[in-house]
């Protein structure tokens, strides 16, 4: 009995994590502690003071006069029958138009789920050409790295100026046919590409260095064939990745979407969002979060169908892949950015970012090196000033996240439906969830980044627990009377921190990177605070006529993201 | 007088499951039963697979068995959490495989050594009990401030005898207490388990699947095949007229020399 219970738990995790998620999104319009029916008759008729025989008759007709929980069996219900609710501003039902937003963003992904493709081949091909010759193989290099830290809305903004503002190349916004679709396809796919690119290589130059290789190549098997296996090979172990990924576009689709003006799930989402109208925000969530369920669990399929009877008798071959030598000149760049860093902070910080005392979009001079914004405030001190509060909140997020984290991977089989379902989630449907609880702010932003960024560092812990406890001194540890709970300070927790510390500080760009993602999308950080997507989202509407203002903010974005990629490819040999 | 008795004891593992499939039990452990006298020094061989190293974590109570009793001077012996245990802990104690990875490389030998004292709650001043036990194994006390990536193999050995003795225990089990270790440092491995036992009557169950060490040391051999107690002999008997073929063939691998002594 206990142990079918012990067996199931892993199981048991899952299922409870999901249903906790549903009931969460249910209980949406509760948790945020507003009126629903005052809310409704703000957002229609501008009423700041509705009658109470107004608001009572509507919450009857809502069905909201009988509690949360009939409510939320309500919800439940109608979830079943097809009816998702009806939005609170137009009073129509929610699925249509989520559906229809859907099947563009699903247009959309599968563009950028292309380009992420081609250019995770193109940058394999090499490595690939490499090891077909018998000649040494090696892991990925900076370009692929540097591709995987560039957020989505920052690549859209980036791709916005150069190719449709300066070169006038493609339409900068709207859906109406294929030219418009492609550089929302490529700021969403790029930087999937690159991470899967990065994994592929890495992947490929693993299997070149297991023995078969050789033993094929001897009895004669041509290079098309030994190409063959060799993706055959390296793939299954690529697919969970690859669903991450794709997970993690249907955020950065979000960002995307509001950049180009595309009338996706996202768009529909954040609209929802910044309205207060929480029956669509919660439809909308509910299909994000399906959708990624959805791609978990077909990938874990295609991978299972690849590695067939392998994955069962634990046969896969295990490659030793010698690491490159150390690198003297590695940690020339990360030292260079936080020069770069330094110099702006202390150009800055003196400087008032709130005060319009210029003119408006001014250009750069010698009073005002990076010129002005829109309402004609210093952009040099606002920057400056950002980096302080982006970087200490980032800071903040890492610490929060390292312990949560290191707490969660202490019990990996009970925890291991959240850190899994977590780790599904990117970080803007969190904060999607915490503003329809709780309306955009910086520590909602905070809140929101810390919800999810701790979940790879628990896996990682989890990880590293079960290795440790396989350890000869641990596992004798019950014979001389060291219970489970002593036996974490004495064994397990000195062996792991290490590890998951250094983990959780490669993460701090990647973290500032998702706050101010958020302060772009309008989901974190209010105006006039002078955060670093704040900036960006300012600047954007004037991208025509100040495109260098949109530029200077991408750049102070990709100062955060080279950081990101330097410090990992300088712990990463 | 018999100390532990193992009255038909059974345990098989769940075999891997397969997709909507599920093949039968694998039985590791065949109604066993036997009886270790006090003082007894007893040998457990076998091949790799026969079911000694099941037999040993039965005995250790770090997994239960599905049926069968073991009992400790007529008390019954369950796995189950630390605290419920810490009795049969204090009288029966474990010298592991591999002496080096089984010392936490985080503590020094007299924390390590004296570590059972306190956890078991055993009635003592640790830190004196502690340079007895390492004194009984041939270290010197300057060895107590060293930590285990210092000592050679043969020195953590000696350490993990150490610990193992200083709760004073009535039987000492060991697995393979001198495989990892070369021959000469083996063989005064094998004299200090032997004065230990001598001296404080401990008695020793010994598993190995090296016979040669066992004849050294033991005055009864028990030889284990799939899962069953082949043979429970006096160590000479078998030496000289061993009735199970899986026997002759341990006999056979072991090297001549040691084999006659």
């Amino acid at each position: 009995m206990i142990r079918t219970l012990d067996r199931l738990t892993p199981a048991l995790s899952r299922g409870v994590t999901l249903c906790a998620v549903m009931v969460l999104v249910a209980m949406l319009p509760w948790i945020s502690g507003r009126d629903p029916a005052r809310s409704i008759l703000r957002a229609r008729m501008g009423e700041q003071d509705a009658s109470p025989e107004a608001l009572a008759a509507l919450r009857d007709r809502l069905g909201l006069a009988e509690g949360p929980v009939a409510h939320m069996r309500g919800w439940f219900a109608g979830l079943a029958q097809g009816d998702w609710g009806t939005s609170w501003i137009s009073g129509a039902p929610v699925l249509p138009g989520m559906v229809k937003a859907l099947g563009v963003s699903l247009t959309l992904m599968s563009a950028a789920f292309a380009v992420a493709l081609v250019t995770a081949v193109l940058l394999a091909g090499p490595t690939m050409r490499r090891g077909l010759r018998g000649r040494d193989t090696r892991s990925s290099g900076t370009v692929a790295a540097s591709l995987t830290a560039m957020p989505e809305f920052m690549l859209s903004a980036l791709f916005l100026v150069v190719f449709s503002v300066w070169l006038g190349w493609l339409p900068p916004y709207g859906w109406q046919g294929p030219a418009h679709v492609v550089l929302p396809a490529l700021a969403l796919g790029l930087p999937g590409g690159g991470l899967l690119g990065r994994l592929l290589t890495n992947a490929v130059a693993a299997t070149f260095h297991e023995r078969w290789i050789a033993t094929w190549a001897v009895a004669g098997f041509s290079r098309r064939q030994i190409a063959r296996a060799v993706l055959r090979r390296s793939l299954p172990a690529l697919m969970p990745q690859m669903g991450m990924i794709v997970v993690g576009m249907t955020g950065g689709a979000i960002a995307v979407e509001q950049v180009f003006s595309i009338p996706g799930l996202g768009r529909a989402v954040l609209g929802a969002a910044s309205a207060q109208d929480l029956p669509a925000l919660q439809a909308g969530i509910l299909i994000l979060l399906l959708n990624a369920l959805v791609i978990g669990v077909v990938a874990n399929l295609i991978r299972v169908a690849l590695l067939g009877r392998a994955l069962h008798m634990g046969a896969l071959p295990v490659a030793r892949v010698v690491p490159l030598p150390p690198d003297p000149r590695l940690w020339l760049v990360p030292a260079a950015v936080v020069v770069i860093l330094l110099v702006l902070l202390a150009a800055g910080l003196p400087r008032d970012p709130f005060t319009s005392q210029f003119l408006r979009l001014q250009p750069p001079g010698f009073d005002l090196p990076l010129g002005a914004d829109g309402l004609g405030r210093d952009v040099l001190a606002r920057i400056a000033h950002g980096a302080l509060s982006t970087v200490g909140m980032a800071v903040l997020v890492t610490l929060i996240s390292l312990f949560i984290g290191l707490g969660m991977g202490l019990m990996p089989r009970l925890a291991i439906g959240l850190i899994e379902v977590t780790k599904a989630t990117p970080p803007t449907i969190a904060a999607l969830i915490v503003v329809a609880a709780m309306g955009p702010s910086a520590p909602g932003a905070l809140l929101a980044v810390t919800a999810v960024a701790w979940a790879p560092l628990a896996a990682h812990t989890a990880a590293l627990v079960t290795e440790a406890r396989a350890q000869p001194h641990v596992r004798i540890a019950p014979i001389l009377g060291v219970g489970p709970l002593r036996l974490i300070p004495r064994s397990i927790l000195p062996a792991i921190f290490g590890p998951v510390l250094r983990h959780a500080m490669l993460r701090l760009p990647g973290n500032a990177l998702a706050l101010a993602a958020l302060g772009f999308l309008g989901l974190g950080a209010r105006p006039p605070s002078p955060e670093w997507g704040l900036i960006l989202a300012d600047a954007l509407p004037y991208v025509e006529r100040a495109p260098l203002a949109v530029l200077t903010s991408v750049l102070a974005l990709a100062l955060i993201s080279v950081l990101g990629v330097s410090l990992v490819s300088m712990t990463r040999r | 007088m018999s100390v532990l008795s193992v009255r038909g004891l059974s345990l098989s593992y769940p075999a891997p499951r397969r997709f909507l499939r599920r093949a039968a039990a694998l039985p590791a452990l065949h109604d066993l039963s036997f009886d270790l006298q006090a003082g007894e020094r007893v040998g457990l061989v076998g091949a790799s697979g026969s079911g000694k190293s099941s037999l040993l974590r039965c005995l250790l109570a770090t997994e239960a068995a599905q049926t069968g009793h073991i009992l400790f001077k007529g008390r019954e012996v369950a796995a189950g959490p630390v605290a419920a245990l810490r009795w049969y802990r204090r009288a029966v104690q474990y010298v592991p495989q591999d002496p080096v990875a089984s010392l936490e490389p985080r503590m020094t030998v007299a924390q390590l050594v004296a570590e059972p004292l306190l956890r078991l709650h055993v009635d003592c001043d640790p830190a004196r009990r502690a340079e007895e036990a390492l004194d009984s194994v041939g270290l010197d006390p300057r060895f107590l401030s060293r930590r285990p990536e210092e000592l050679s193999g043969g020195q953590a050995q000696r350490v993990a005898i150490a610990r193992a003795i200083a709760t004073r225990p009535v039987l000492l089990l060991t697995d393979e207490p001198v495989s990892g270790l070369d021959m000469t440092i083996r063989a005064q491995v094998v004299q200090v388990l032997r004065n230990l036992s001598d001296a404080y009557g401990t008695g020793l169950l010994m598993v190995s699947h090296d016979i040669s060490v066992v004849a050294g040391l033991c005055s009864r051999a028990m030889v284990m095949d799939g899962g069953r107690i082949v043979e429970d002999r006096p160590v000479r008997d078998l030496l000289r007229d061993p009735h199970h073929i899986h026997t002759r063939e341990l006999l056979n691998a072991a090297p001549p020399m040691t084999a006659a002594a």
